[in-house]
């Protein structure tokens, strides 16, 4: 009888065990960055996308102007004729999980060439790209 | 025990029904049966030169509704009283239709009245209360006292909240026209000619010119109805202007979609408040806005920085030249 009692007992230790590690095992914490972005596995590090708005909040850009050269990392795009540079609210897409620094979707001056680094999704791989608005002549 | 225990239950019985008692609203006015309610109508800031409208509802079960009374706690500007109409929506076609209620409107001073005309059916109406809002409440808070009597001697009365006056002016429609009536000034809210400009020297007041060119530039680019400053050299080159004159830069802001419903005229329930005035920055800004359209507008911060103002495009005619506009205006410093 006595020995059936310390078999269960040890049995219930033993879920108890096993159920604590499930549990606490799966709270593991995903790896963020300061902005409480997720850092993933990807090392993929490129633009896909920019535009730039105006005051107004619509783009300044001439539709099928914009040059993204990811060899090169530079971004070209022509505003439209009358577009204050001074004053430009840019906005791109990159590949998944990456990011951009500084920020963009702030008021930009874009009298001259900008530069913005492109961070991949493992923060390790960063490129620089320089922005260039030119006005339409 | 038992004796005891029942005494502190009955004792705490007694407790709770006071104290329940004393939770009764003391504000009986409106039980009664000559009760009354307010609303109000007019959603926008409240701005001089314009009028707040309220509702002002009464209701008898004995006798029929004699008088409707209102007093603003700074007297309003002329065009301040009861309107003698009633409303009741038609619900064959949803159409307000007005019924005659009141046999005579009088204001005098801050207290305004209406006489109810005299039937059978007069026991039930909502009153039209019109406050034009005064130049003396400018930046003050204003509340309103409404009450209304019955044919059995009773009275009702209910209070407003206070509700704050801005400090901005407004005025609407000003037609300008290109190489005519073109030269605005924001310190006047007015738009002047050149000859008007130099004649009485107010190039110093000047904020911005209003110029219309379908295309600019050697390829011929659209540039449209533009608000520019007189310190702009490049796009009112042609407009020869003297050299004697005072040329502040004056910063623009353009806007598609600050469609303010008392510049435009109804539509939109987007309004712009002292406050949209007082905070919005112009750094950076250009010194003119350009293809401005119907319902787009722009922030306009004058050269010396006295006055922000929102100049709102009620309607261009690129055929006239025109562009009809309506600003809003707060004097920042």
């Amino acid at each position: 009888m006595q020995r059936t009692d310390m078999k269960r007992r040890f049995i219930y230790t033993l879920l108890l065990a096993v159920s604590s590690v499930c549990l606490f095992g799966s709270c593991e914490k995903t790896p963020v960055d300061a902005d409480g972005l997720l850092i993933t596995q990807r090392s993929q590090c490129f633009m896909t996308f920019f535009d730039a708005l105006g005051s107004d909040h619509r783009t300044v850009l001439v539709s099928g102007s914009t040059q993204i050269d990811t060899t090169a990392l530079t971004v070209k795009a022509v505003a439209r004729f009358g577009t204050n540079l001074k004053r430009i609210k840019p906005y791109s897409s990159v590949v998944t999980d990456a990011i951009v620094e500084p920020n963009m979707g702030i008021w930009t001056d874009f009298s001259t060439p900008q530069q913005y680094t492109v961070v991949s999704g493992n923060r390790k791989v960063r490129k620089t790209y320089t922005i260039t608005i030119t006005l339409q002549q | 025990m038992t004796m005891k225990a029942n005494r502190s239950y009955l004792l705490l019985l007694a407790i709770v029904a006071v104290g329940l008692a004393s939770c009764e609203p003391k504000e009986v006015e409106n039980e009664g049966p000559l009760r009354n309610d307010l609303l109000k109508k007019t959603t926008s800031p409240a701005v001089i030169g314009d009028r707040i409208e309220f509702v002002y509802a009464l209701g008898t079960l004995e006798g029929t509704l004699k008088t409707a009374r209102a007093e603003a706690s700074i007297p309003g500007a002329v065009g301040t009283g009861f309107s003698r109409y009633s409303w009741f929506t038609n619900r064959s076609n949803g159409q307000d239709v007005p019924v005659l209620t009141a046999s005579d409107t009088i204001t005098n001073g801050a207290v305004s009245t209406a006489s109810i005309l005299d039937g059978d059916n007069n026991k039930a109406l909502s009153l039209r209360y019109y406050y034009a809002v005064p130049e003396e409440a400018r930046g003050k808070t204003v509340s309103f006292r409404f009450s209304g009597t019955s044919s059995t001697g009773q009275e009702v009365t209910i209070n407003s909240p206070a509700y704050t006056v801005s400090r901005m002016d407004m005025k609407r429609q000003i037609t300008l026209k290109d190489a005519e009536k073109c030269y605005v000034s924001l310190a006047d809210m007015t738009a002047y000619t050149k000859e008007e400009v130099e004649q009485k020297g107010l190039s110093g007041k000047i904020d911005f010119v209003y110029v219309y060119r379908a295309t600019l530039g050697a390829n011929k680019y659209a540039f449209g109805h533009a608000m520019v400053s007189l310190a702009n050299g490049t796009y009112l080159s042609d407009l020869n202007l003297p050299a004697s004159w005072t040329k502040t830069p004056t910063l623009l802001d353009k806007r598609v979609d600050v469609k303010d419903a008392q510049l435009r005229g109804g539509g939109f329930d987007v309004y712009i408040d002292d406050t949209d005035l007082e905070r919005t920055t112009f750094t950076n800004s250009a010194d003119f806005a350009y293809n401005l359209a119907a319902d787009q507008g722009a922030f306009v911060r004058s050269g010396d920085g006295t006055y922000v103002a929102y100049v709102f495009v009620n309607s261009v005619n690129n055929t006239a030249k025109t562009m009809t506009v309506s600003i809003k205006r707060l004097q920042v410093k």
